[in-house]
């Protein structure tokens, strides 16, 4: 049976127990090794006291401990919480405290940061990875005594229903809220992965993506299902198109998933048409639109690869695809997001909650074993985040708001039409311009904060803000910057800062925002 | 002309925006996050401005790149 996301490891190590499951900068994890050193971490997990249905934080760069914490953590009984490596130190304490993590899987490196974290009241407890405390107030457990644990498999009565992993994702009131994920819609997206891509034991699938982004769950647990070898990309190569190409070409990736924007770098200062790419069958991508003109030039490049677009929030994962024909050379048409993936049921909504007729506009409802347990600690969120159907009387289907503006087309395909709110994605990357508004008002000489996307020509978005200073105080931009900094990812932070004495207004008073982005794009075509 | 100094005010005014930053000159600029996709292109650019110096497409690999040290290391065939 395989109801966990650990089972399909668990499988191929008494299979095919010396097939390498996980590669990294040329190390890697036979299944059988792989299913080891997990059985170990979740001892030890176990040992130390982790409860059924704990959250524990993985905070590392990547490398072959990041496929053994992950399956480590499920096989405790525990959910998985990957923090951003390169967040700032502030909102990887603020999860860590959100949802209560007292274990974390780390790294030696990791001290200084670990440190700052602990130097603000923090549910820390445990620190996996790190050798000796050396003052941190939390014990510590090296990675060599985690391989001094009991090995057998911890074999807890687990179900579908157990939490797997909780991904934190940009919130529109300020902090980030966690996305809960249970076995079960976690295996939804996966099995479904596995089949419509023809996962077989020798595929090489990359990942690109980092643990926090779902697309992650793809590279691992699809992969895992079909027995086949995730092949890990190092941090620092995702920067560089050109090593990037050389680790496709070097690996032979024969399944790569990505957001456009790194296959879109790939094309332009990666070189890839120079690369050996024979082995590779399937370029999948998703998190945001791929401007027609790039994919069809990356398409022409190489015809007997497939492509497929997949689309979903992060509270659905992936809910439609579809896999792209031949473009014709005089279209810019967007590429539709296509049908409902097997076993997921779609509708289509207006302002009212009444589904509209086949071919107009609405927002995209979705219902089925891929949909989210709810947002962590936010009830009211996670309530207003389902739509209830009504049905057989007294029960009711439950559907969660994409808050994604779709038509059917002539084809009967999904497009994407844009946003119901002001949830925007740069270079993939999904961000709440209300996050960043707040986070600018909380510096004590804003006044008024307005944050707004402008095309970057790619297809993607640069966010731009604007600040209005208190009482004419000094306000630098730098100032800003490093405020913003301290609170928000890398990619949410805006990419210019204007400081101005007052915002267009609308007729109304409120900060016409539109304007504000129409002058910001002006200025970027001049 | 000291392009390490000259490299390293660059990163710190235009890639940090943070005049204050503390950089030091083998700091894996990888790792800790500073150098993004974004930023290694305004920085080939910015070389070329500055130096002359066209940095080829291969050879903007990790390798080059890692830290200011090594950068100044690999621009001094130039």
């Amino acid at each position: 049976m395989r109801f966990l996301l650990t089972h399909a490891v668990s499988h191929w190590a008494e299979q095919t127990p010396d097939h390498p499951a996980i590669r990294y900068s040329g190390q890697e994890l036979t299944f059988a090794e792989l299913e080891n050193h997990s059985n170990l971490l979740a001892n030890t997990l176990i040992q130390l006291g982790l409860k059924r249905g704990e959250r524990v934080g993985i905070f590392m760069n990547k490398g072959l401990e990041s496929a053994v914490a992950i399956y480590g953590i499920m096989k405790a009984g525990g959910a998985y919480v990957p923090l951003d490596p390169f967040a700032p130190v502030a909102r990887i304490g603020y999860v860590i405290n959100d949802c209560g993590i007292r274990f974390v899987i780390s790294k030696e490196i990791k001290r200084e940061q670990i440190a700052q974290i602990l130097a603000e009241p923090s549910t820390l407890e445990f620190v996996i990875g790190i050798a000796e405390p050396d003052g941190l107030p939390v014990q510590c457990v090296s990675w060599e005594q985690v391989y001094t644990a009991p090995s057998q498999s911890p074999e807890l009565h687990l179900t579908e229903q157990d939490l797997a992993y909780i991904l934190y994702t940009s919130g529109s009131t300020g902090v980030p809220k966690g996305i809960m994920h249970t076995h079960r819609s976690g295996l939804s997206f996966a099995e479904w992965a596995a089949e419509t891509y023809g996962l077989r034991q020798s595929d090489r699938v990359s990942n690109h993506a980092p643990l926090h982004f779902d697309l992650s769950t793809f590279d691992y647990f699809a992969s895992a299902i079909a027995g086949a070898t995730t092949v890990i990309v190092p941090e620092a190569l995702t920067k560089f198109p050109t090593n990037l190409a050389n680790l496709m070409e070097q690996e032979r990736i024969s399944v790569w998933y990505s957001v456009p924007f790194a296959l879109i770098q790939l094309m332009e200062r990666g070189a890839i048409q120079n690369r050996d790419l024979s082995a590779l069958r399937w370029i999948l991508f998703a998190g945001e639109v791929f401007p027609t003109k790039h994919l069809r030039r990356l398409m022409s490049m190489f015809p007997s690869i497939r492509f497929s677009n997949l689309y979903g929030p992060t509270e659905t994962n992936v809910c439609t695809y579809y896999h792209v024909e031949q473009i014709p050379p005089d279209t810019d048409e967007t590429i539709p997001i296509g049908l409902p993936c097997a076993n997921v049921e779609d509708l289509v909504v207006d302002l009212d909650d009444h589904p509209v007729p086949p071919g107009e506009v609405g927002e995209l409802l979705i219902r089925g074993g891929v949909v989210m347990k709810g947002y962590w600690g936010q009830p009211e969120k996670t309530a207003n985040g389902f739509y209830k159907r009504s049905a057989f009387g007294h029960f009711e289907d439950v559907f969660y708001r994409t808050g994604d503006l779709v038509q059917l087309d002539a084809q009967g395909n999904y497009r994407y039409l844009g946003r119901k709110d002001r949830q925007i994605k740069t270079r993939g990357y999904r961000v709440e311009l209300d996050e960043i508004e707040v986070a600018l008002l909380s510096h004590e000489n804003v006044q008024e904060a307005a944050a707004y996307p402008v095309p970057d020509n790619q297809g993607s978005n640069l966010i731009e803000a604007a600040v209005i200073p208190k009482d004419n105080r000094d306000l630098e931009e730098s100032d800003l910057v490093e405020h913003i900094s301290r609170r928000l990812p890398p990619y949410a932070v805006p990419a210019r800062i204007n400081i101005m004495t007052d915002f267009p207004r609308t007729s109304t008073g409120k900060i016409n925002r539109r304007e504000l982005q129409e002058r910001a794009a002006e200025k970027m075509s001049q | 002309m000291d392009r390490k100094a000259i490299l390293t005010e660059y990163v710190k005014n235009e890639i940090l925006r943070n005049k204050n930053a503390q950089l030091d000159e083998n700091e894996d600029l990888l790792s800790s996050g500073i150098l993004d996709s974004l930023a290694i292109l305004q920085l080939v650019a910015y070389i070329d401005k500055t130096f002359k110096i066209q940095v080829p497409d291969e050879d903007v690999v990790y390798e080059n790149f890692k830290s200011i040290n090594t950068l100044v290391g690999y621009l001094q065939q130039y």
